[in-house]
């Protein structure tokens, strides 16, 4: 894209004015998704996101600019602009990249950029038809079949060029059921960090509409959540967001450096139950939150954050490393050119227990089995997180029955993680995409079946 | 290349390609950043973005392709990609492009000076020290931040259309964190508008108190109560569900008001008003994302469901004129359908005249999770909520880490008072949402 000797110029000018450190963040990205509803192809979305973002550190002091004059004497404009507002000073730094290959762990065999749509559309219309044929119940199905190719150049004063290909495809189905005039609905939305031979052998466009179908006719039967406070049984895969809301944005260095986190100053504590052992793993091949370098230039790793319950590690960025006086841990992530880059999370689980699935469920008298989750939000300050059960059912003495709507989970992330008490053994992944201050990104979440002794279940 | 010349590259792309239904849209921005962490700036961001849209009709189809990239090639790239594009299409409806020449809504753009970047980093920096000095239980990690924006947004088509519009906004917003030692809390306020109006000790007052009243708050008792939305909440509903007025999600079966017009859908007392013009948005805009005229209208009225929005595909779908309402997310989204300033309509007691109907019962000061708790679909809601009981109407005792159960149809129709005050809460953004505070019966708290 922008080469060596060109980024060298453009560090050197934005580290002019005394900056202690300089990077160059640049893209050239595909975003492209096709788009059904009912049973014919809607809308295509088709976008190229082009620009660069440069950024400057003096101390904690942090400036950005970004441009899409990707011209030499724009990302010198560019840089002048970051140096001004850096301050007045000289140069304190010197600028020697060197190139660095870190090889890709995510192999892509059928780069979507070059599958005609025509085929796209096929395979999307396997998830969405066999949505729509499953009963008569279902009344409207919608699909997005998403493929995103980005390119991206990263080049900081700490030496690194480097530069990543993500290729990363998606499918997702949403199915409308209606009974007795009420209607609920039933979603899947597996993503992989490769091409579309991700539909080859991961996922079978098919059982991902049967899925979404199912679901939905089951909810659209379901009578309302009472609300109370009760054991949870949470499912494995998607059930995973509890962590990543409750306690994972907690961990991230955007919170903790800023004192703004309930586990700031509790490294080497017992912060969880003992069954709890928690990872963020960017290493993870073709997972749909690995990395192979994150967008700093800082190798992805992959980090044990709680270890039987001990808090081991944060997530951490360049920025963030400095106000805590520790180092990067992979972490920084962006979603785009245009956002500030920050800690967040890649593939973040809770490591397989030792409990068997069945007898988490023969454990409860009265509890909620919380089968597939529904997205959430926290509040980092607090811990206070409020989660959707998208499909859920009352489990009465030890036994799985009724199926239940409209739950909600509701709780504080340092309380949610004590009483995480039972830990299955069949740990999945489910993909989101996570939303914060540095954009919206690919995550995978994780876990097996657990159990929580005791939570707030919103309902009616 | 500038857009212009960009536009000229694309005319001869599409020429050259047999295209000859076409628009061009054109998004760009530049928007300075400052925010304060400890009494010193710690980042200061500045912006330039833009992109555009290109799409096409080809064989009846509407395809879409879109660029950051303002170059040449780029052009002919896009004017390919979209043909393409629409070629996998299997839509029914008809597309449309709008005529040039039509009649606008004059704009009194208020002449608005930005405030530089120096004024930037003053403001944050004494509204930081507001938020400190306003109370001793502040702490670290209360912050202030300030933003300005401007925006363009140009229109152009093969069929005469040749729009154009700038305008220029700014943000200022402060985050409290409050702590009583054991515990910590915090609020958040975010206003737009000129920076010379801003009383910085008035401003920091809300998210001060809304902090400091969940220090040491206790959880909602479980139950059926009246429930008071405070306006921000109020307002934040009808963002969360605003889409169940849109056309388009009633033609896809998405909405349960299709054809639900001239219906009763709500209390006799509620009147939804959607105005592209609303005085307090900061963002007033006479075209809509396809180059129609944007107009005041009323969306319900005492209760009737008076029209839905639309765009001209969706109104050519239902046999009646576009409402002027359609709208793009960023300039590389498909055409939907959005409102602008919408708002629900003062009634005539004050706030305090509200709390005594409610006699006993839950005030709802925030909301969270929307995108979680909240279906658009089915109606259904279940939220985390942090306020205040309400005893012999008055507010007393803060509450928190409860949620608010119940459907946003039925709560339509379970508004009983409404206060003579809209709120109006800064986003900055051509959507907004405004609405005074709200008596709602039948609304299940979920806590201890």
């Amino acid at each position: 894209m922008i080469s060596r000797a060109v980024c060298e110029a453009v560090l050197q000018k934005a580290a002019s004015t005394g900056a202690d450190y300089a990077e160059i963040f640049a893209e050239h990205s595909l975003d492209h998704s096709i788009n059904m509803v009912g049973g014919s192809v809607e809308s295509v979305n088709d976008t190229v996101i082009a620009g660069v973002g440069i950024r400057v550190y003096k101390g904690l002091r942090s400036v950005m600019a970004t441009t899409t004059d990707t011209s030499e004497s724009g990302l010198l404009r560019c840089a002048a602009q970051a140096a001004e507002a850096l301050g007045q000073g000289t140069a304190q730094i010197e600028i020697v990249l060197r190139e660095r290959l870190y090889g890709d762990i995510h192999p892509v065999k059928i780069v979507p950029a070059t599958v005609p749509n025509k085929e796209k559309v096929d395979v999307l219309k396997e998830g969405v038809f066999a949505a729509k044929e499953y009963s008569d119940a279902i009344k409207q199905v919608t699909g997005t079949l998403l493929d995103i190719d980005h390119n991206i150049l990263i080049a900081n004063s700490d030496g690194v060029y480097a530069q990543d290909r993500q290729i990363r495809t998606r499918l997702m189905v949403t199915a409308v059921a209606e009974k007795n005039g009420e209607t609920q609905t039933g979603a899947a939305r597996p993503g992989r960090r490769m091409g579309m031979e991700m539909f080859e052998h991961e996922v079978n466009a098919k059982e991902a509409g049967i899925h979404a179908a199912k679901q939905a006719i089951t909810m659209a039967g379901a009578s309302y959540c009472k609300a109370g406070v009760m054991p949870v049984a949470i499912g494995n895969g998607f059930g995973g967001v509890i962590f990543h809301e409750a306690c994972g944005h907690s961990l991230e260095a955007s919170s903790v450096a800023y004192g703004m986190s309930e586990f700031t100053g509790k490294l080497g504590q017992q912060i969880a139950n003992p069954k709890v052992t928690a990872i963020d793993d960017g290493t993870i091949p073709n997972a749909w939150g690995s990395i192979n370098v994150d967008d700093e230039g800082t190798p992805a790793q992959k980090n044990v954050l709680i270890e039987n319950g001990i808090l081991k590690s944060y997530m951490i960025d360049k920025m963030g490393g400095r106000r805590m006086g520790m180092a990067p841990t992979g972490n920084a992530r962006r979603q785009s050119y245009a956002f500030t880059t920050t800690s967040r999370m890649t593939n973040t689980y809770i490591a397989e227990g030792t409990d068997n699935n069945d007898d988490i469920i023969a454990s409860m008298e009265y509890g909620l089995f919380a089968k597939e989750m529904g997205g959430g939000s926290v509040n980092p300050v607090t811990g206070a997180f409020n989660f959707a059960v998208n499909e859920g059912y009352i489990v009465r003495n030890g036994k799985i029955c009724e199926p239940v709507r409209g739950a909600a989970l509701v709780g504080k992330g340092s309380e949610v993680i004590q009483n995480i008490d039972m830990v299955g053994t069949n740990l999945d992944m489910g993909q989101g995409m996570c939303g914060s201050s540095s954009g919206s990104i690919p995550t995978n979440v994780g876990q097996p079946l657990i159990r929580v002794s005791s939570i707030t279940v919103g309902g009616r | 290349m500038n857009f212009d010349s960009f536009k000229e590259a694309v005319v001869r792309a599409a020429k050259a390609q047999g295209i000859e239904e076409y628009e061009l849209y054109y998004q760009a921005g530049e928007s300075v950043s400052v925010s304060v962490f400890k009494h010193e700036i710690n980042e200061f961001s500045s912006n330039v973005n833009g992109g555009v849209c290109f799409r096409c009709i080809v064989g009846g189809h509407m395809g879409y392709a879109s660029t950051e990239d303002l170059s040449e090639a780029s052009a002919q790239d896009v004017v390919r990609r979209a043909a393409d594009n629409a070629g996998i299409l299997e839509t029914q409806e008809q597309e449309f492009l709008v005529e040039g020449g039509q009649t606008y809504h004059p704009l009194e753009l208020h002449p608005y000076e930005l405030p530089t970047t120096d004024k930037l980093v003053e403001t944050v920096l004494a509204g930081e020290k507001a938020v400190y000095d306003a109370d001793p239980a502040v702490i670290d990690g209360s912050s202030a931040s300030a933003r300005t924006n401007k925006r363009t947004v140009a229109i152009f088509n093969s069929k005469g259309l040749d729009l154009h519009y700038e305008n220029n906004s700014s943000v200022f917003s402060a985050e409290a964190v409050v702590s009583n030692g054991q515990e910590m809390a915090n609020a958040f306020k975010m206003e737009a508008g000129s920076f010379d109006k801003l009383d910085l000790a008035e401003f920091v007052k809300e998210p001060v108190e809304d902090a400091k009243s969940q220090l040491g708050a206790d959880v909602a008792p479980t139950g059926a109560y009246p429930v008071v939305f405070a306006p921000k909440a109020m307002a934040s509903m009808l963002r969360t569900f605003a889409a169940i007025f849109s056309s388009e999600s009633t033609q896809r079966g998405l909405s349960q008001l299709g054809g639900k017009e001239g219906e009763t859908i709500a209390a006799e007392i509620v009147t939804l008003i959607d105005d592209p013009f609303y005085p307090e948005s900061g963002t007033p805009i006479n075209f809509d994302a396809e180059g129609s005229p944007a107009v005041t209208k009323k969306v319900v009225e005492n209760g009737k469901l008076c029209t839905l929005l639309y765009n001209l595909k969706t109104a050519a779908a239902a046999g009646v004129k576009t409402t002027g309402n359609a709208a793009k997310a960023s300039y590389n989204s498909a055409v939907t359908v959005q409102p602008f300033t919408m708002y629900l309509a003062p009634g005539d007691i004050t706030e305090e005249e509200l709390l005594k109907k409610a006699g006993n019962g839950v005030y709802i000061n925030s909301l969270g999770g929307m995108h979680a708790g909240a279906n658009v679909i089915s109606g259904d809601f279940s939220l985390q909520s942090a306020g205040f009981m309400i005893e012999n109407g008055v507010k007393t005792k803060a509450v928190k880490s409860f949620t608010v159960a119940g459907n946003f149809y039925s709560l339509l129709k379970q508004i009983t008072a409404i206060s003579d005050k809209v709120e109006l809460p800064g986003f900055g953004g051509i959507t907004a949402f405004g609405a005074p505070a709200v008596l709602v019966e039948g609304l299940t708290i979920a806590g201890k």
